[in-house]
């Protein structure tokens, strides 16, 4: 119970130091949000609407930094994040839930599958050392990570899209599909989805097979894996429950953390695919300067870091006994 | 215009699609619209937030009158059946055209256009135009509105009239605060109706009670939301859409040779120019700008820089072809490419060369620092080739390639030597655009934010030829007016024009005929442009 405590004390701290850097930082940029705007419509507005946006944004009443910081405070320990200039006058918060859900489900769902897969993979290799399994997955697993993002998911789109025409090329859903619960459209988004979703797989996977097979090489060494092999252990029992729940350790915290920043979307993902999601936002809100997006973003993915590793710590505790004497 | 990124993207893709790929062509009567706009939709349709009003005027809400900006400011009765200037160019009236519905069913009324205008007064944030300053009063008098201006003001009737999207007043007027109203349902008077929105496509309906009969054919109009060039290029390639208003690397390969149904058509429209800042101590002498004005090959900028999309401009600053009929060829043929007189001019000036070098008789180099947009790779190719242009007479020039945002702010505060800027909006005549880089009223001191006039140029005798042309609306006098100014260009070469910016504009005849051509060009074709948009979709006819 200490070592929760312990680091739920520890959580706080964090969160307020990211708080405050999340409202620095950002102020540090050159420039102003309006000028930022101006710049964005490349000449396609008369220049007058310059004065009309700085009267709409409120950048020309100057509040001080000190004042500014405390309504910065209280707003956000309202959840009150304020307006989005980049999608003005929608409010951040609902932008960001808007584009949630389909980082979530691309993002969220391909990390947990990579995670998974690696992993087994890595501790099967591992066990298997030199099987068929071991002399072909891992390697063209750990080829296929070393890729640039963008490559591999041009030459997907060119392959699959383009020549094949099996996968629709970009998007999350086709443009002409009514939105709603549906069945056409459920189907339409996972079509959509597979090729990003496949190359985030390509990219990701071999980086968990890599540290598995490793760690499940080291533990394999180990006496207490030795005495159950003499204890007479049925050989997949001593697989998971010995090689595996130790192997598995040095990993969580990795896993965590690729959890917390799964809320950061993915935005060459995003980019090439032109797949609706959090991580275009937040390249848009720091070309914009538009602050309030910005925070709101930084904030959230602090939060879900910071959870994520908390989770991991406390997960750590309940796997590893001896994480929880010293406290 | 692009990043470097995408551009890489795009070859890569270009290289990649040279094969046959199947074709889903939109269904019958439907357009499809590819204009990546780098982000995706709020679905807000306020046509007062300079955000998203390329996404309503013109189709949802219109305009009193249209003005064609490729046929140098030729107007359309629109909302307005008709309107004359009286009392020495300072009143302007409106006859309000009846049978008009909004799509709710109430009428349009002058009233409605009178609200339009007192709502832009009470909320200067929605006053995108600026169109209060200049203007004194607005009244009704039964169907006549009654636009009077502080001073003469021929040139703002493109604001007031083609500009201003008129607003039903039995729904704005319940709106407490119209600044931050998103306007998610909009009701207006267009040819289309938005009937259903999310982030990534909008889809307009056809406003079968339009009133001009028979108008629009077009069923559905699509306009899904792009965050990057690609996928916006594959989607015309494929011709899934229809229109597009972007760029794209080698056109040939990547488009035109997918479909003989493909074509493209990128009319000028504003310069993108060396813009000098007129406040140096060096670059204050005129010498040294016409010098570098002399040494600069436009051609082959245009042609290696920009792939020969867009066209090289000449020292006048009128772009042609689409303003041809108010260029000074005389003047247009004074300053061209000549690299030796470029040297003879600095010599004579007595500036003196060391090695490669120019130096100033005080013993200063001639090397200056040009900034520019680095996510535009057209740009910083084009600059490249001044550079060298100018290194051949002995100028030096370092790029300083910048974020577009640090790139404005140095270019409204002034915090630069040369500016390589193609972000003036010009206008349906010459005359918006050289008002734009010459009014000194449009500049401002180092350090303070000119609104156009970014490279400082100040003078009283343009000023007043600025002032005069607002005065009159007789075209031969206001082309007189236009020479002078072209002729201040040449001789003072506040900017150095290099080429002439283009309308992004592809567009499939498979099924769907009436496209702007060059023969045509009977608004401006670009997706983005406002209400021009609107005039393209319903002049498209489906092939039956």
């Amino acid at each position: 119970m200490r070592f929760v405590l312990r680091r739920l004390g520890f959580f706080v701290v964090t969160l307020w130091a990211a708080v405050t850097l999340n409202f620095l930082i950002p102020r540090l940029m050159p420039g102003n949000a309006v000028i930022a705007m101006m710049s964005r419509f490349k000449g396609h507005v008369n220049p007058n609407a310059m004065h009309a946006l700085e009267i709409a944004f409120g950048v020309d009443n100057h509040q001080s930094f000190v004042s500014a910081y405390f309504t910065y405070l209280g707003n956000i320990a309202r959840g009150d994040f304020g307006t989005s200039l980049t999608f003005f006058p929608d409010s951040v918060s609902h932008q960001v839930f808007q584009a949630l859900p389909w980082t979530l489900g691309l993002v969220g769902v391909t990390t947990i599958l990579a995670f998974v897969l690696g992993t087994l993979i890595g501790l099967v290799g591992a066990w298997r050392r030199g099987g068929v399994l071991d002399g072909l997955l891992p390697p063209i697993f750990v080829i296929t990570s070393a890729f640039p993002y963008f490559w591999l998911a041009l030459l997907a789109i060119w392959l699959f899209s383009i020549k094949l025409g099996w996968f629709p090329e970009s998007g999350g859903y086709d443009t002409a599909t009514t939105v709603g619960w549906t069945w056409t459209f459920a189907v339409d988004v996972v079509r959509h989805s597979i090729l990003p979703a496949l190359t985030i797989l390509l990219t990701a996977i071999g980086g968990w097979i890599l540290t598995m097979r490793n760690n499940t090489i080291t533990v394999l060494t180990e006496d207490y894996v030795r005495m159950a092999r003499a204890k007479g252990l049925k050989p997949w029992r001593i697989m998971w429950t010995y090689a595996g729940r130790n192997a598995i350790l040095p990993n969580l915290v990795g896993f965590a953390m690729s959890l917390g920043f799964v809320v950061g979307g993915a935005i060459l993902v995003e980019f090439v695919f032109n797949y609706p999601g959090v991580g275009w936002m937040f390249l848009q809100s720091v070309e914009n300067q538009d602050y309030a997006l910005m925070q709101g973003l930084f904030l959230m993915i602090t939060v879900a870091v910071l959870v994520a590793i908390l989770a991991a710590d406390v997960a750590t505790a309940a796997l590893d006994p001896r994480t929880r004497e010293r406290s | 215009m692009k990043r470097v990124l995408v551009l890489l993207l795009a070859v890569a893709l270009t290289a990649a699609a040279c094969g046959g790929h199947k074709s889903s062509a939109g269904k019958k009567g439907a357009v499809t619209i590819s204009n990546e706009q780098g982000t995706t939709w709020t679905c807000g349709f306020n046509p007062f937030n300079s955000d998203v009003n390329f996404l309503s005027a013109g189709t949802v809400y219109e305009q009193l009158t249209f003005v064609n900006g490729l046929k140098s400011g030729q107007t359309t009765n629109w909302l307005a059946s008709s309107y004359k200037w009286s009392n020495a160019n300072k009143t302007l009236s409106f006859t309000i055209r009846k049978g008009v519905k909004w799509t709710d069913g109430k009428p349009l009324t002058a009233a409605d256009v009178l609200f339009t205008f007192n709502l832009i007064k009470k909320f200067p944030a929605l006053d995108l135009n600026a169109s209060w300053a200049v203007l004194k009063s607005v009244t009704q008098k039964g169907d006549q509105i009654v636009v009077e201006f502080k001073t003469a003001a021929v040139p703002y009737f493109y604001y007031i009239a083609d500009q201003t999207p008129i607003v039903p007043q039995h729904i704005w007027s319940k709106i407490a605060n119209p600044v931050t109203y998103k306007d998610p349902h909009p009701t207006g008077s267009g040819p289309f109706k938005m009937a259903s929105c999310s982030p990534q496509v909008i889809k307009y309906q056809k406003n079968s009670g339009y009133w001009q009969k028979g108008k629009p054919t077009i069923e559905t109009v699509y306009y899904p939301a792009f965050t990057s060039n690609d996928p916006a290029n594959q989607q015309l390639a494929s011709g899934k859409a229809q229109w597009g208003s972007q760029f794209i690397p080698n056109i040939k390969a990547f488009y035109l040779n997918k479909s003989k149904n493909n074509h493209y058509w990128f009319p000028p429209t504003v310069n993108v120019s060396v813009f000098i800042n007129l406040t140096d101590p060096i670059l204050k002498d005129v010498a040294v700008r016409k010098a570098m004005a002399y040494a600069i090959d436009r051609q082959k900028v245009a042609e290696v820089g920009e792939y020969g999309y867009e066209p090289a401009s000449n020292q006048t600053g009128i772009v042609t072809p689409t303003f041809a009929s108010w260029l000074d060829p005389t003047l247009a043929k004074q300053v061209t490419y000549n690299p030796q007189k470029a040297i003879a001019i600095l010599q004579a000036a007595g500036y003196k060369k060391k090695g490669d070098l120019f130096y100033t008789p005080d013993g200063k180099p001639l090397s200056f620092t040009m900034i520019n947009i680095g996510g535009y790779s057209d740009w910083v190719a084009s600059a490249q080739i001044v550079q060298q242009n100018l290194k051949a007479i002995g100028i030096k020039i370092t790029p300083e390639n910048l974020s577009s945002t640090t790139y404005d702010a140095d270019n409204y505060s002034g915090k630069f030597q040369l500016s390589y800027n193609g972000n003036l909006s010009g206008g349906p005549a010459p005359y918006y655009e050289l008002r734009q880089l010459l009014y000194s009223k449009n500049s401002a001191p180092i350090g303070k934010n000119a609104s156009t006039n970014w490279e400082r140029y100040i003078n009283p005798a343009v000023d007043k030829l600025i002032d005069s042309y607002a005065a009159t609306a007789d075209p031969a006098k206001q082309h007189e007016i236009v020479r002078r100014l072209q002729k201040a260009m040449v001789t003072d070469i506040p900017v150095i024009p290099v080429t002439e910016g283009v309308d992004w504009y592809q567009y499939n005849t498979k099924d769907i005929t009436g496209w702007v051509t060059e023969q045509n060009p009977y608004a401006q074709p670009a997706a983005y442009v406002y209400p021009d948009w609107a005039v393209v979709l319903m002049n498209l006819k489906p092939k039956t």
